[in-house]
């Protein structure tokens, strides 16, 4: 017989005029290889079908079922209760939109930041269906897949005492899909055109290195790094002009394609 | 979008903040390494005090390292949850995620505007009481000021510290795979600056 898990779980529905945001109290038994994803699911199905929380993949690649666990964002689906005491609050994640109980609408949030970072390929070249697409370099292309392997859970979104604290944040998130670009050799953006996107405190300068996003992040991507060769490249883009090109350069070497003209 | 220019003042905060924190961070290492000498000999600081206040060096630097401090913190200021509410969320965020990197940030706020002001009446009271001499030194601490050195010494070294580590982050400096080495070394190194100044005040109190 397993352990007897306590789950308190955030109640609310924005949309009910006379809700109000309380905590609920489930208990259920643990069973071998349990996830929260099945324990939520369980709770669902035989004591409360009005628990809302979202899911889609059950396998950490979607990144619906993003909430904050005993305090740390992390995926449902993804933390099995035998890693958790028996006590398990459960709230939404924060920053993002609350749709009730345990959902968000993480989608408007990234579609926001998505056009703020403007996250496509800029090109002048016309785009020819019938031609082939172009070669690109092996190890080029697994760190562009590396980076581009966010699942948007928004977990290093709801960890991060910046983004916490001032709303209009972009995240580690956004940043690292800007670094999926600035490598992209298809990308014809130059340095000083991601310092216009994200040279401020809204953007890149915004970090301040507290490293949670790296943390929690389900898929362990190098989030820190990233925003560190952001930071860099734009730093010194701020000061071209200030600092002797010979220093520029050599500051940068981030071990990207672009250069630093 | 509108594109912003480079020499958008705005801009250069970020690169500002962390050239005027590494030399802040230079000049404390250096300064806790010259009062070092005061362990095996006090005479040796007598000497190196002799030598910063001959050349004027002292004199030049002592204001000017308070002007650094003044220019530094209102800089990072910006980041600093002085907004309404900021502070409370914040806290709240630190206590529910217990991540260590998030509570230093908290630490080194904290020590931020202890040092702010605390450097001020450091630097005074040196600089109106000279020479730097360990006799002086050994005077003011059995005046009242070994308190204020028990608070400061820690506060400096912490934020020294952390501000050192988190520069590398942020710039990208300590990749994820250096990280805990870099962690390692920057607590050693702050311990070792910690028992270093702990020996030289101890030193200076026992010799009133």
């Amino acid at each position: 017989m397993g352990r007897k898990l306590t789950f308190e779980i955030f109640r609310y529905q924005p949309l009910d005029t006379a809700a109000t945001p309380h905590m609920q109290t489930f208990e259920l038994e643990e069973h071998p290889s349990m996830t929260l994803f099945i324990a939520l699911n369980q709770i669902r199905e035989e004591q409360d079908a009005s628990l809302q929380f979202d899911f889609c993949c059950r396998a950490g690649i979607c990144g619906s079922c993003g909430m904050v666990i005993n305090g740390r964002p992390g995926l449902a689906c993804h933390t099995q209760t035998c890693d958790l005491p028996d006590h398990i609050t459960l709230h939404p994640l924060p920053v993002f939109k609350l749709l009730g109980d345990l959902s968000v609408d993480t989608g408007t949030w990234f579609r926001n930041v998505g056009k703020r970072i403007e996250s496509w390929i800029h090109t002048d070249k016309a785009f020819d269906p019938a031609a082939q697409e172009e070669r690109m370099d092996n190890e080029l292309a697994t760190k562009i897949f590396e980076l581009d392997r966010c699942i948007e859970c928004g977990c290093c979104i709801a960890a991060c005492g910046t983004a916490r604290m001032r709303e209009d944040f972009l995240g580690a998130t956004a940043i690292n899909r800007l670094a999926r670009f600035y490598i992209d050799p298809r990308d014809n953006r130059t340095p000083a055109d991601f310092y216009d996107l994200i040279g401020d405190d809204r953007g890149v300068f915004g970090c301040m290195g507290l490293l949670a996003c790296d943390n929690v992040c389900p898929k362990k991507l190098p989030l820190q790094d990233q925003l560190g060769i952001m930071r860099r490249m734009v730093t010194l883009e701020s000061v071209r002009g200030i600092l002797p090109e010979w220093i520029r350069s050599k500051l940068q070497g981030c071990g990207c394609n672009h250069t630093a003209n | 979008m509108t594109p912003r220019s480079p020499a958008d003042i705005r801009s250069r905060l970020d690169a500002w903040q962390a050239l005027s924190g590494a030399c802040l961070a230079l000049f404390v290492c250096v300064h806790l390494i010259l009062e070092g000498p005061e362990v095996l000999s006090p005479s040796l600081t007598d000497a190196i005090g002799w030598l910063l206040e001959a050349t004027f060096a002292a004199q030049i630097a002592a204001p000017l390292i308070v002007l650094l401090i003044l220019f530094h913190f209102w800089i990072a200021a910006r980041k600093m949850p002085f907004r309404s509410g900021e502070l409370k969320i914040f806290v709240d965020h630190s206590k529910a995620l217990n991540d260590p990197d998030t509570w230093l940030w908290l630490v080194q706020v904290f020590t931020a505007v202890i040092i702010l002001a605390g450097a001020f009446f450091h630097v005074y009271t040196v600089m109106t009481d000279m020479p730097i001499s360990v006799a002086e030194t050994t005077k003011r601490l059995h005046n009242g000021w070994l308190l204020f050195h028990v608070i400061f010494l820690p506060c400096v070294i912490l934020h020294t510290g952390i501000g050192i580590w988190r520069l590398a982050v942020k710039f990208g400096y300590c990749s994820k795979t250096a990280r805990e080495t870099w962690r390692r070394r920057i607590w050693v190194g702050m311990g070792c600056y910690l028992l270093l100044g702990a020996l030289a005040l101890t030193r200076a109190w026992c010799q009133g």
